[in-house]
């Protein structure tokens, strides 16, 4: 996936000011007592305190990272494809919105998957009362946004994609030398830090990460072409 | 793009990048598509091994996301959060009680039965039509026709307590000044 606008332009600080209709009262989680944070979340930390300081380029890498997981939550939560990207994208605005209100007690990832459930609870309950809508009773523009929205994720092209997506991935690490499949599996299957997978492997920490690196680098050789066949 | 930045990247996605080196490869990244698109593609490939079968967002669905993002912080100035707010509301309700201070103006002087009556009306109203010109542009900030109704009506009824004279001399300079006005004055009283 890539992001095509330009991240150059940044704003000022932001502002706190939750989104008024529920699905952000005050419902940060508290570890208490908890584990002591992961990399992931220490680093997720890093890019939430930027962003609050008016990066925005650090709140767009934010959304590269959970796009996916966010997208297929709200997918499952509202069993339909078409409609997840609209109510997933919905979340990720109320996250910036709420992201003054962050104070980091819990994960940002289980903040924002807190957003995205509620975000998509509120669209069933607003389904349940709504009637049903017709594409014939819909404007030139909604009915041009609705077209886009199947381009995107629901056509039979788009699932193929993704399906090969997951076949291309998993082809690539198969072929990888056994250290690096070793390295990648720990790290992305098993979610261990590179000191757990260091230990594991017996070997320096360096080496992890550099082993980490090159098997992503060595799948990313053959997903980028296919990335960017499908963006033509 | 070199190997060092990328293996960055890698550690960054892994939240491992030293603490030091995050910030100035967050400014890369805001810089540089390609590094960007890098990221995205870590990212997904990730997403993949971990969930064969998952529904993955679509090609562009980020940039769709920081433009509504874009939008929306285009639309609330975060350092005055509630500017466009109090604007919003405040045009109307401060355009109003311009027009009616120009209103309450004359009927208060209308009571001194006084010639110039006319003459002051005119000049607060047209003081009140420059202040309100002189107000942002806006849909929200044009005087609704229920607003100058309700302006009009006000006039008419304090009117009642004018001496007839002086009422018909700043009711007339009052009415002809502002056409749209005098309409709502007229259909207010033509009203049941």
């Amino acid at each position: 996936m890539t992001a095509t606008r330009s991240f150059g332009r940044r704003s000022q600080p932001m502002a706190n000011f939750p989104p008024s209709d529920g699905s952000m009262q005050a419902h940060e989680p508290r570890d208490e007592g908890a584990r002591p944070a992961s990399g992931v979340e220490q680093s997720d930390l890093e890019l939430v305190r930027r962003a609050q300081r008016g990066e925005r380029g650090a709140f767009d890498l934010l959304v590269l990272r959970y796009q996916h997981k966010v997208v297929k939550l709200v997918a499952r939560l509202l069993r339909d494809r078409t409609e997840a990207e609209d109510v997933a994208q919905e979340a990720f605005v109320k996250a910036y919105r709420a992201l003054g209100s962050f104070r980091g007690d819990s994960a940002f990832y289980t903040w924002l998957y807190r957003i995205a459930v509620n975000t998509a609870r509120n669209t069933l309950a607003s389904r349940q009362r709504r009637p049903l809508q017709y594409e014939a009773g819909l404007s030139e523009s909604e009915q041009s946004a609705v077209e886009s929205r199947m381009r995107h994720t629901d056509t039979p092209e788009a699932q193929a994609l993704s399906g090969e997506i997951h076949q291309t991935v998993n082809r690539a690490i198969g072929e990888l030398p056994e250290d690096l499949r070793t390295a990648i599996i720990l790290r992305e299957v098993e979610g261990l830090s590179y000191e757990e997978i260091a230990a594991a492997m017996d070997c320096p920490v360096g080496t992890v990460r550099s082993r980490i690196f090159r098997a992503r680098d060595a799948i990313d050789r053959i997903l980028a072409p296919l990335v960017d066949e499908s963006r033509e | 793009m070199t190997d060092r930045i990328r293996e960055q990247i890698s550690a960054l996605i892994d939240g491992e990048l030293p603490e030091d080196e995050v910030g100035l490869l967050v400014r890369r990244l805001e810089r540089d598509a390609q590094l960007r698109e890098t990221f995205g593609r870590y990212v997904l490939a990730g997403e993949a091994v971990r969930s064969p079968g998952g529904q993955l967002a679509s090609q562009g669905f980020v940039a769709r996301v920081c433009a509504a993002v874009e939008g929306d912080a285009a639309a609330v100035q975060p350092n005055d959060a509630d500017a466009p707010t109090r604007s919003r509301w405040n045009r109307p309700a401060l355009a109003t009680a311009i027009a009616a201070s120009a209103a309450i103006a004359a009927v208060l002087l209308v009571g001194r039965g006084s010639n110039q009556v006319g003459q002051i009306a005119q000049a607060t109203l047209e003081r009140a039509r420059d202040s309100f010109a002189s107000l942002p542009l806006g849909q929200a900030s044009s005087p609704t026709p229920a607003h100058s109704q309700r302006l009009a009506g006000y006039l008419v009824a304090h009117s009642q307590f004018a001496n007839t004279l002086g009422r018909r001399t700043a009711w007339s300079s009052v009415l002809a000044s502002d056409p749209g006005l005098a309409r709502a004055a007229y259909e207010s009283l033509e009203a049941p």
